[in-house]
């Protein structure tokens, strides 16, 4: 065999292996939006309760997403530019909610913010009662969600020179402010393809949500209490919707990776 | 005031250890070394934002070791210039001040004014070196680092912005500390030099000393000595009353004389190459104590000047001499020439 008919086995090989795990990947989703997508779009105009549904989660994992940027930004920098003590077990531990089971998660959230817990028994004598509110629901989705934001937020950071922020300090600025006025703009397209993964993850949070707080329903738990009650055919306009739904900022986020070199170091 | 002592710190593999070097208030400091010495380390432990592990960082005579770079009232300028991108020229320039007539004069006298309404983006290198500049200068700081600030300028550009930069520095009283790997550079501007290896001193004082009197081969090598030489050193007379002692240097078929602090042992004899005077014939009756028959193996134009490698019994001997002057004596390959070098010039490390 000479080594251009092995090369073309080689590619051959690589494209169908390609193709394969693509088909895998869109094939589920893709049937799902061509049975349920333009009936889950109709129905957005005559069902109440899809539509309620579909504001409280749009509602809470923008919320999620918003506290999480403004608590995780200086976190995140704080990592990428090595200030944190102990930022290896903090990473470590950030990474921790992505490794557990969702429901696991849920768990613990109840374990932690639960009636029988001090935090949650405080709150619901105070009148904030987590559970079964929509706090619960977007303190589940935070919680799922958020690492992903840090993780992204540090990546965009570190590729910003921190010489950068040296010039600045020079210039005056203190070490926060050098970080305002440099180094969030020059990272402002990393931190918004962040924030969009996260909200994207947040939306479409099943596992943590359904321990904590199954009504008022959010769109994943919707479907799955239709699937459950009437079949497939009520549940494919709830999912296909939750799809469109996770769809737009994922075209966001292209749509930002196309006009700007999103990924490349700030030298 | 420029002062470290036993400064040690770490930049991830790399370190500096125990650096000790003072520049007076209001003089040009040149930071000279290899790549990899630890040249930028030192500027930014000493802008301070790289954190100091050993040692403390003085700077007007007050330890400021521990203070923040905010409060150190310095600039600090980069090869790269570092422009914020998302700012304008304008904004780059004023970012750190607000006295705008002042940073419009920095930007006038530099050059940079007419660069203000471009976008960082289209900036060449050189011009954001300039900008750069001007910005560092406009919080009117009293000591500045430059990091190899004029290496992307072109030649014309680069001569203005120097001697702009002299004659503010020595306007303002600044105290400018400015790594370069340009040796004619040092010479031109520098009133103290500072030799950087491995994260050590190895050498400081002025220029003319480092390039004339280097303390090691290695250094006379990097600062770009024509003629280094290993052999033998003999004392061959004491001198009682001005300390010189007159010794013999001998390698091969080269045998020269030096003056100076020596004693007889295995060492290194540097000679720059435009100390050395190339003739068709021997001289008459002279002063000069090293008199050395050649043969010419090599002549180089290296613009205005011409590199002529001198066979001696084997070893190769370099002048530098004027371009005019081999052609008038007719210096080409296989021309038998005398070269003579002064004692005082020979140095032995």
């Amino acid at each position: 065999m000479n080594h251009r008919t092995s090369h073309r086995i080689a590619t051959s090989g690589v494209a169908l292996g390609s193709l394969m795990l693509l088909a895998l990947l869109v094939l589920p989703v893709g049937m799902l939006v061509m049975r349920g997508g333009v009936d889950g779009v109709r129905q957005l105009g005559s069902d109440p309760e899809l539509r309620a549904s579909l504001a409280l989660t749009a509602f809470t994992a923008t919320a999620a997403t918003m506290i999480t940027v403004l608590l995780g930004t200086p976190l995140a920098w704080l990592l990428a530019r090595g200030r944190m003590p102990a930022g290896t077990l903090v990473s470590a531990l950030l990474d921790l909610p992505l490794l557990i089971p969702h429901p696991v998660a849920g768990i613990a959230l109840l374990l932690a913010f639960g009636r029988a817990s001090p935090i949650g028994g405080t709150l619901e004598r105070a009148g904030l009662a987590l559970v079964g509110s929509p706090f619960a629901i977007g303190l589940a989705m935070l919680f799922v969600a958020a690492p992903l934001y840090v993780s992204a937020a540090r990546e965009a950071i570190a590729r910003v020179d921190h010489r950068y922020e040296s010039v600045a300090r020079t210039l005056g600025d203190s070490p926060w402010r050098a970080a305002w006025r440099v180094t969030r703009p020059l990272s402002s397209r990393g931190l918004l393809a962040a924030g969009v993964v996260m909200w994207a993850r947040a939306v479409s949070e099943f596992g943590a949500i359904v321990i904590l707080t199954y009504n008022p329903k959010v769109v994943s738990i919707l479907s799955y209490d239709r699937f459950n009650a009437y079949g497939l055919d009520a549940a494919l306009p709830v999912a296909a919707v939750l799809v469109l739904l996770a769809l737009v900022p994922l075209l966001v986020l292209r749509s930002l990776r196309a006009h700007a070199a999103l990924g490349e170091p700030v030298r | 005031m420029i002062e470290t002592r036993a400064l040690g710190c770490r930049a991830g593999t790399f370190a500096l250890h125990d650096v000790s070097v003072t520049l007076p208030g209001g003089a040009w400091g040149i930071v000279l070394g290899p790549a990899g010495a630890g040249k930028t380390t030192l500027l930014e432990t000493i802008a301070g934002v790289r954190r100091v592990q050993s040692g403390s960082v003085l700077l007007r005579g007050d330890d400021v070791t521990h203070v923040a770079p905010e409060h150190r009232s310095l600039g600090i300028v980069y090869q790269q210039g570092y422009l914020f991108p998302h700012l304008s020229v304008d904004e780059n320039i004023r970012y750190g001040t607000r006295d705008v007539a002042w940073a419009d004069t920095m930007a006038d006298r530099l050059g940079a004014s007419a660069l203000r309404d471009r976008a960082v983006q289209t900036l060449s290198g050189g011009e954001r070196q300039v900008v750069a500049l001007a910005r560092a200068l406009a919080p009117r700081p009293d000591i500045l680092l430059l990091d190899e600030p004029f290496a992307a300028l072109d030649p014309r550009r680069r001569t203005h912005v120097r001697r702009v930069l002299r004659a503010l520095q020595r306007e303002l009283g600044m105290t400018v500390l400015h790594v370069t790997h340009d040796f004619a550079e040092a010479g031109t501007l520098g009133d103290y030099a500072i030799l950087l290896e491995g994260g050590r001193v190895i050498q400081s004082g002025p220029p003319a000393e480092l390039f004339r009197r280097p303390a090691t081969a290695a250094v006379a090598e990097f600062l770009g000595a024509e003629n280094v030489f290993a052999g033998q050193a003999h004392v061959v007379s004491r001198a009682e009353q001005d300390g010189l002692d007159t010794v013999r240097f001998s390698v091969g078929a080269l045998s020269l004389i030096a003056v100076g602090e020596y004693t007889s042992r295995a060492s290194h004899a540097v000679i720059r190459g435009e100390d050395i005077v190339l003739a068709r014939t021997r001289p008459g009756p002279s002063s000069a104590r090293n008199v050395i028959d050649g043969t010419v193996v090599e002549v180089a134009m290296e613009g205005s000047l011409a590199r002529v490698t001198v066979d001696v019994g084997g070893l190769p001997l370099v002048a530098m001499l004027t371009s005019g002057s081999a052609a008038e004596l007719g210096l080409r390959e296989g021309v038998a020439v005398v070269a003579t070098v002064k004692a005082p010039a020979v140095h032995l490390c």
